[in-house]
């Protein structure tokens, strides 16, 4: 009977064969979509679950309230791990961590740049990194220990064996022993670290981590086997209250999520977990229902329209005796093997699409050739597809009554009519709600690349400040600012377009004593705003023509309206204790994600920070002869460490690369989405012009002529669309104005690109069915009528 | 074998109802050759669709094989006349997208009959019918006479007692028209009855007997 199924399918789709490829295509396009997602919600949904202990692992955010607002974040105070696993007793494991970074290593003569971390003695036993050389006792059990990846102990030594129990030095500024070697972490972890060094280094080094109203290190706890969760996260929620002082203004509750969780559900918004990523993952599954839905909804169209040609073999088949139920098994086997046919072409689409889909995302998706579970999916997703798509073709072409169809007559009832009506309708809602999103989605993404962020963040190179820049930046600047193309240089001690950092050591004249708001605060050096070429209101840059610039600030203007200050240049501001006075006011400028608002911020000069970048705005002409010499010049005046740069302006792009992302992603679908709608389209139109062929011919010999009676196939389609449209765009508006809520700057909403993706779906479909039509209104009437 | 009491059928236009067939008795007994003639409309197809139980009625009584037709399900219905009744169609009606040899196992197919038993019995009937020759050929690749064969053929495989056919050589040729005609008389010497749909008196001449339809009416016997 299979094999039955299979031959007649096979001739089938050979005597029609643009049709059988409109249908396959379609089919296959629709499950090469499908199976992208599906790999890239698998793979997102394995990130960080390889940890043996991940149903115990847990990470603490704190909720802040202060100045009347509610936020939160993974940033906690540097005592609280050790703390939480002295006084509770659920608690197995705890640990500190710091912040991912690059450091420099040194063996010999050998110099290399390497990402890592810190973290305490208990870390390996609580991840799951299994180690090549070391136990999990000893690994990070000093201040000098040193654990390195597999790759790093390749890249020093030659072999983890060779590296373990050798000194490496850190920074030019400690000696560490390789304590242990660990494989690489793998890609599914959101740590990518190559080095992990003792906690107590960044205690004993940064001392601010020790108190206990900072907050920066990450806090990650191991439960007990048998511990309870709820009844920890109630222990631990108002255990701040102890450490901060409780007239302070601000209060602080801790919480646990799943450290496995924290990648799809990164967003803390009011101290609440909110989403994150897991929202693009819903976003994106259902996107592939969605396109799934529209290729069946085509293979269902199609096959349906066909079976106006195959009605006679239905009768024929019934009066030599088959029975309906047969003939539904028999179109829906033939379904399945087409739905199959389709697959095998899906299989090849995917494996030439994978690398370019993983350039896209920055994914290392593989195709799994030797996972079962993957091939039972496409096993699953075969017949259910071919159920789906063949179920509507199945039940009506099997309810033809024969002898109607023997005599060559068939009239498709109203209700058969409406139910395809009904689907193309839908098919084209769903094409248009993505092309909404897509517009919408490149429009925002757009707006942010091409917003004035207040500074020109163009042609600026961020030269990070290795070693001790307090010994050689003054030389440093004076030499570089001597290089031909070089127009200004200033230094930060942050990324001047990720202030992270954030105060309440500060006060005014005039401030409510009981108020603690948190100011955004970074050390910058002189001429940071003319580097920048920002805006100054009022009053002037850090300059060394003022001695007195160490006590005096520059204030943005929303810092400024938080004081109150009519005429803020001169007066009066403290800032962790020193008194001094206002000297500028900077025109607002976004230094953090464009989901945040602009917050107060303080600019202070700490000339000779230990830590941080020198920012350089090069002339756009000469920026590869100033890296080389800028390279020059740091192998002259910091020859430990190599020269390490970026551009500001990349910086940037990355820090929307998710939206980016998002916006090249949906471009594809809904395109895609599109293409597979107008292939039903097109087979809908050949349907109808079948249907309709002697009334054409009809018409015809009555004197119409091409235009009208191109008008007349098109008008039905085309009121089809304009419902689907019309559906389609107040779910869109709702939905993308969902997304946007998540911008703090955003783009209007307005009606522009609802109106271009209605003439678009319009156009496109016109276009598609016009094939048909003017076939069908060319063609010979006398044919058409003899045939009756 | 099968007979009809007062059999009616009709539609419905406007309210009122337009008869198709009215008041219809007919005897068939095993073994007869009857022609059904009557112009366009008569209800000659009609009557035929009845017969073959591919048609309702909306009065009367049926009785087929001592079966009352009109008081069985869809299911038992198709079960009975797959199993006694052949059907022969003037646009032949085969499967185009089946061979030959494929078109005729069809019925045998549907009634479960075993591969081996399927393979035996469509080779005889291949070469009764002398189209040996042509069972890997699909139907457009045959004359119109030679596809009629193959319908007869078809319409023969599951040995049915009673043959309908509806003006079986409307599409053919004078000369070919006379082969099939042949063919029905040795069939019906052989013991099938044979009820036609026709237009030709000379086809209608090889018949036992002639019912005359007008209006959806029994005008006359011959």
């Amino acid at each position: 009977m299979l094999k039955n199924y299979f031959l007649l399918a096979i001739r089938n789709l050979k005597r029609n064969k643009v049709f059988s490829a409109i249908n396959i295509l379609g089919l296959a396009m629709g499950l090469t979509c499908s199976l992208v997602i599906m790999l890239w919600v698998l793979d997102e949904r394995k990130i960080d679950q390889f940890h043996e202990n991940k149903d115990r692992l847990y990470s603490i955010f704190e909720k802040q309230m202060f100045d009347g607002k509610v936020q939160g974040g993974f940033g906690t105070p540097g005592p609280l791990a050790r703390e939480l696993k002295n006084i509770l007793p659920e608690v197995e494991y705890s640990t500190s961590m710091g912040w991912d970074q690059k450091a420099t290593f040194q063996v010999g003569d050998k110099v290399l740049r390497m990402p890592g971390n810190a973290a305490d003695s208990d870390f390996f036993k609580m991840f799951t990194y299994p180690l090549l050389e070391g136990n999990v006792q000893s690994a990070l059990s000093s201040p000098v220990s040193l654990a390195i990846s597999h790759k790093m102990a390749n890249a020093f030594f030659g072999s983890p064996q060779a590296a373990f129990g050798k000194t490496i030095r850190i920074n030019d500024r400690k000696d560490l022993t390789v304590t242990a070697v660990y494989e690489d972490m793998p890609l599914n972890s959101t740590q990518q670290w190559d080095y992990i060094i003792n906690w107590n280094d960044v205690w004993e080094t940064e001392s601010w981590v020790q108190q206990w109203d900072n907050n920066g290190p990450k806090t990650a706890i191991l439960l007990r086997k048998n511990a309870d969760p709820a009844l920890v996260q109630a222990k631990i929620k108002h255990y701040m209250d102890q450490h901060l002082d409780k007239n302070g203004g601000w209060k602080v509750e801790l919480y646990m999520q799943k450290f496995a969780e924290r990648y799809l559900w990164s967003d803390i918004k009011e101290g609440v977990v909110s989403g994150g990523r897991i929202e693009y993952v819903r976003m994106f599954s259902l996107v592939a229902v969605f396109i799934l839905l529209i290729a069946c909804i085509n293979f269902m169209n199609l096959t349906t329209a066909r079976s106006i040609k195959r009605s006679r073999e239905i009768g024929v088949r019934k009066v030599v005796g088959a029975l309906r139920f047969g003939l539904i098994k028999q179109f829906l086997g033939e379904a399945v093997v087409v739905a199959g046919i389709a697959m095998v072409l899906a299989l090849l689409l995917l494996f030439l699409a994978l690398p370019f889909f993983n350039q896209l995302t920055e994914k290392h998706i593989e195709f799994p050739f030797n996972e079962w579970t993957f091939w039972a999916s496409i096993l699953g997703l075969v017949i259910v597809t071919g159920i789906l798509s063949g179920s509507y073709p199945a039940l009506f072409l099997s309810s033809f009554k024969p002898i109607t169809v023997l005599k060559g007559v068939l009239k498709v009832s109203p209700s058969a009519n409406w139910f395809r009506k009904g689907l193309v309708v839908f098919q084209f809602a769903l094409s248009s709600l993505l092309i909404i999103g897509t517009i919408i989605v490149s429009r925002q993404v757009d707006f942010i690349q091409n917003k004035n962020l207040g500074f020109n963040r163009e042609n600026i190179v961020k030269v990070s400040l290795l070693g001790e820049p307090q010994r050689y930046y003054e030389l440093f600047k004076q030499q570089v600012g001597q290089i031909p193309g070089v127009t200004a240089v200033t230094r930060a001690e942050q990324d001047p377009m990720l202030i992270g950092n954030s105060t309440i050591g500060i006060d005014w004249e005039g401030k409510d004593p009981n108020a603690k708001p948190l100011f955004s605060q970074v050390a910058v050096g002189y001429d940071f705003t003319r580097t920048m070429q920002m805006k100054m209101v009022d009053g002037r840059d850090f300059s060394k023509a003022y001695g007195t610039d160490t006590a005096g600030f520059i204030l943005n203007e929303t810092a400024v309206k938080r004081t109150g200050y009519t005429n803020p240049v001169g007066k009066p501001f403290t800032f962790w204790g020193i008194k001094g006075s206002i000297i500028g006011v900077v025109k607002d400028f976004h230094f953090n994600s464009m989901h945040q608002p602009i917050t107060p911020l303080v600019l202070h000069l700490r000339e000779n920070a230990t830590s941080g970048y020198a920012l350089v705005r090069v002339q756009a002409d000469k920026t590869k002869s100033v890296l080389s010499e800028m390279e020059e010049i740091n192998k002259k005046i910091n020859p430990k460490f190599p020269f390490t740069y970026d551009f500001a302006d990349e910086d940037f792009k990355k820090s929307f690369a998710r939206e980016t992302m998002i916006g090249k992603f949906s471009n594809c679908f809904a395109g895609l989405a599109i293409v597979i709608s107008c292939l039903g389209l097109l087979g809908l139109a050949m349907f109808a012009a079948e249907q309709r062929v002697r009334e054409i011919g009809i018409r015809k010999v009555l004197g119409a002529g091409i235009g009208s009676l191109f008008t007349l196939l098109s008008r039905e389609f085309l009121v089809l669309v304009f419902i689907a449209i019309l559906i389609a765009c107040p779910i869109a508006w709702w939905a993308m104005n969902n997304w946007l809520m998540d911008f703090k700057y955003r783009i209007d909403m307005n009606a522009w690109p609802f109106v271009i993706a209605g003439i678009a779906a319009l156009a496109i479909a016109l276009f598609t069915i016009s094939f048909q039509t003017i076939k069908a209104a060319l063609a010979n009437p006398v044919k058409s009528l003899r045939s009756e | 074998m099968l007979s009809l009491k007062h059999i009616s059928k009709w539609v419905n236009v406007g309210g009122k109802p337009n008869f198709l067939l009215k008041d219809v008795n007919l005897t068939i007994n095993q073994g007869e050759f009857i022609s059904i003639m009557g112009p366009s409309g008569s209800g000659k197809s009609t009557l035929l669709h009845i017969i073959g139980m591919l048609d309702d009625f909306n009065e009367g009584e049926y009785s087929f094989m001592d079966q009352p037709v009109h008081g069985l399900k869809e299911k038992q219905r198709s079960a009975l006349y797959k199993q006694h009744i052949g059907f022969v169609f003037q646009a032949y009606h085969l499967i185009d997208e089946l061979t030959v040899y494929e078109n005729i196992e069809t019925p045998l197919i549907y009634q479960n009959v075993k591969s081996s038993e399927r393979k035996a019995m469509v080779a005889d009937i291949l070469d009764r019918f002398q189209i040996v020759g042509k069972k890997d050929l699909f139907p457009t690749q045959l004359s119109g006479g030679q596809q009629q064969l193959v319908g007869i053929a078809r319409a023969l495989i599951a040995k049915p007692q009673l043959l309908l056919a509806d003006e079986p050589t409307g599409n053919l040729n004078s000369k070919q028209g006379e082969e099939i005609m042949d063919l029905f008389k040795q069939l019906n010497k052989e013991g099938v009855t044979i009820i036609q749909v026709t237009h030709s008196e000379k086809n209608a001449g090889y018949g036992s007997r002639i019912i005359h339809l007008l209006d959806g009416r029994i005008e006359q016997e011959q």
